[in-house]
């Protein structure tokens, strides 16, 4: 085998590992977009081209989205994911430039860090019991606002630890110009470093979002009617007369669309937070 | 914890004497963690030494619940399941992860969109990704199946059979959080210096030496961490398994965070359900103290 052939060989496998790859990550989320405009009698059959193979319609959607509770589920989500996310980033960022910018002794840097990351470690479910039952007594079960504390406490580590990463990598001399100047240390903290990390923000930002608006354990075990978020009602698109595919199509797209769209949105800022935050931290 | 500031951040003399502002930045972010966390772990802590049954008081029934443990054939059940998936799910997205960051690490044309588009299953939502997996499973006329009968095989029982309803939750696991092992090992690869390479290179090293003895020794510190953040996550796992299957056929899917959410909020045994927290996060605790050991070991000989 000649030099040139073995290089086009190898091409084409990877080109053929790539394409299996790309199938395998979209295939889901086309086929729940399939099936969201289907006739209920085209589901049954295999037919993949709209308006080829079969008419598509939009009547699943127009139905599920005349639903009430579908209407208030998306609502209650975006409030929950909006307001965990804020508020851990609020929270994250003003601990990741203390980490950066501050030494500490008793416990040091480094042990404050893992111990915001070893928030993960612990099971939701040792303390959904807990919760349920202080909420219970605060008068919060059935209340977004209940999510929006559990969301952003279990996702703090995030913003800490990717934003005090790229705080570090900010040259402190602008904020000791800032000083010099007789700014005070907030202010050096709000108007010089703030704006620098925006992009690395709204990463976490958008990650923070994310997992908040697809959380499930606690989202089931606090809600019951009135704060019921998408993932929890999408469970009731499982009908007793069976699997209705152009349902599940529509409230699947409803449910994964918002999150993995501004994910897509935020790629490169999403990279670029985890490259510094997750490996260096 | 009084923080001072860092020999980096010299100031003026009379600005360097302790610093109290960096309290006030780092607290808020303790506090409510500590607020969030701590009492409900207490409070657990607390269940667990009660038997709490309905129309009784909650009666003191002292380390009864943690016997339980030993003895709970169910438990036992869900035990053996969870591990079978950590192990299986992990090792397959460690390997795929890591091999999917390696090529896509390469210079290539449309790799943004490509890697954009690898790690898009990391924000589905996996409650509704179980769902939609009855639907690509489902036996009749699901695609996986007219897929595997287009290839000339025969469909597969996936949701009713114990044994495929478990790997059929593997599955769609890998599919969810191999993008997360991309994503990090990618962001570790592109870390890499290119000096080292192009160092070897001129020594007359080959695609498999450069990988043997400068990638690998450089990554294995971010492996680690990778396998220990999966290891942790894979062990609470309880959307795709509840979504997908119930943690039926019977229990063959029936993973521990369900089978003590079931305990908790089906059957209301808080203080049991409680005792079976408290073992999962043992189990998950020795995992990593055992992973963080030789982490820092790596981390520490890579200075």
């Amino acid at each position: 085998m000649t030099l040139r052939t073995r290089q086009l060989l190898t091409n084409l496998i990877l080109a053929a590992v790539l394409v299996i790859m790309v199938l395998w990550v979209l295939f889901p989320f086309y086929w729940a977009f399939l099936n969201s405009i289907k006739h209920p009698a085209d589901t049954f059959e295999n037919s993949w081209i709209p308006f080829l193979q079969f008419q598509p319609t939009l009547e699943h959607w127009r139905a599920e989205l005349a639903i009430r509770e579908i209407r208030r589920a998306l609502w209650n989500s975006t409030v929950i994911s909006i307001g965990a996310a804020t508020l851990a980033v609020a929270l994250g960022t003003l601990a990741a430039y203390a980490l950066a910018r501050f030494r500490f002794h008793r416990p040091q840097n480094g042990t404050i860090t893992t111990w915001f990351l070893s928030q993960r470690v612990l099971p939701p479910v040792v303390v959904v019991i807990p919760f349920f039952l202080l909420m219970r007594q605060l008068r919060l079960l059935d209340s977004v606002w209940a999510l929006v504390m559990l969301n952003a406490t279990f996702t703090l580590p995030f913003p800490v630890i990717i934003l005090s990463q790229m705080f570090r990598e900010l040259p402190v001399e602008l904020e000791e110009a800032a000083l010099v100047d007789g700014a005070s240390r907030f202010q050096a903290f709000y108007r010089v470093a703030l704006p620098l990390v925006v992009p690395g923000l709204v990463a976490t930002w958008i990650i923070c979002m994310a997992f908040s608006w697809n959380e499930f354990l606690f989202a089931l075990a606090l809600t019951t009617k009135n704060a019921i978020p998408m993932p929890v009602i999408i469970a009731g698109a499982e009908h007793t007369r069976g699997v209705q595919f152009w349902f599940v199509g529509v409230r699947v797209m409803l449910t994964m669309l918002p999150p993995t769209i501004l994910a897509l949105l935020a790629q490169r800022y999403i990279i670029r937070g985890l490259t510094l935050g997750a490996v260096k931290g | 914890m009084t923080g001072q500031l860092s020999k980096t951040a010299a100031l003026p003399a009379r600005r360097r004497r302790r610093d109290r502002t960096s309290l006030f930045f780092l607290l808020p972010a303790v506090v409510w963690i500590l607020l969030f966390t701590l009492f409900p772990l207490l409070y657990a802590l607390f269940t667990s030494f009660y038997s709490f049954r309905f129309g009784q008081r909650n009666q003191f029934v002292g380390l009864a619940n943690f016997e339980r443990l030993f003895i709970d054939q169910n438990l036992h059940s869900g035990l053996r399941v969870t591990l079978i998936f950590v192990v299986a799910t992990v090792t397959v997205e460690m390997i795929l992860g890591f091999l999917l960051a390696l090529l896509l690490n390469r210079e290539l044309r449309g790799k943004n969109i490509l890697r954009a588009l690898m790690t898009l299953p990391l924000f589905a939502t996996p409650v509704a990704m179980g769902y939609l997996g009855i639907t690509l499973y489902y036996e009749q006329n699901g695609p996986i199946n007219e897929f595997i009968r287009f290839l000339g095989g025969q469909g597969i029982p996936w949701l009713s059979s114990p044994r495929w309803a478990l790997i059929a939750v593997i599955i769609l696991d890998v599919w969810q959080w191999t993008p997360f092992v991309f994503l990090v090992s990618l962001a570790a690869l592109q870390s890499l210096s290119p000096d080292l390479y192009e160092a070897a290179e001129v020594d007359g090293a080959s695609g498999w030496q450069l990988f043997r003895h400068i990638t690998l020794p450089l990554m294995a510190p971010t492996l680690w961490l990778i396998l220990l953040l999966r290891l942790v996550e894979a062990f609470k796992v309880f959307d795709i398994p509840t979504s997908l299957t119930l943690g039926g056929p019977g229990r063959a899917t029936e993973v521990y965070s369900l089978f003590t959410y079931r305990t908790a909020l089906r059957f209301f045994d808080h203080g049991y359900a409680a005792a079976q927290g408290f073992l999962l996060l043992f189990i998950v605790m020795l995992i990593v103290s055992l992973l963080f050991g030789q982490i820092r070991e790596l981390y520490e000989e890579g200075r």
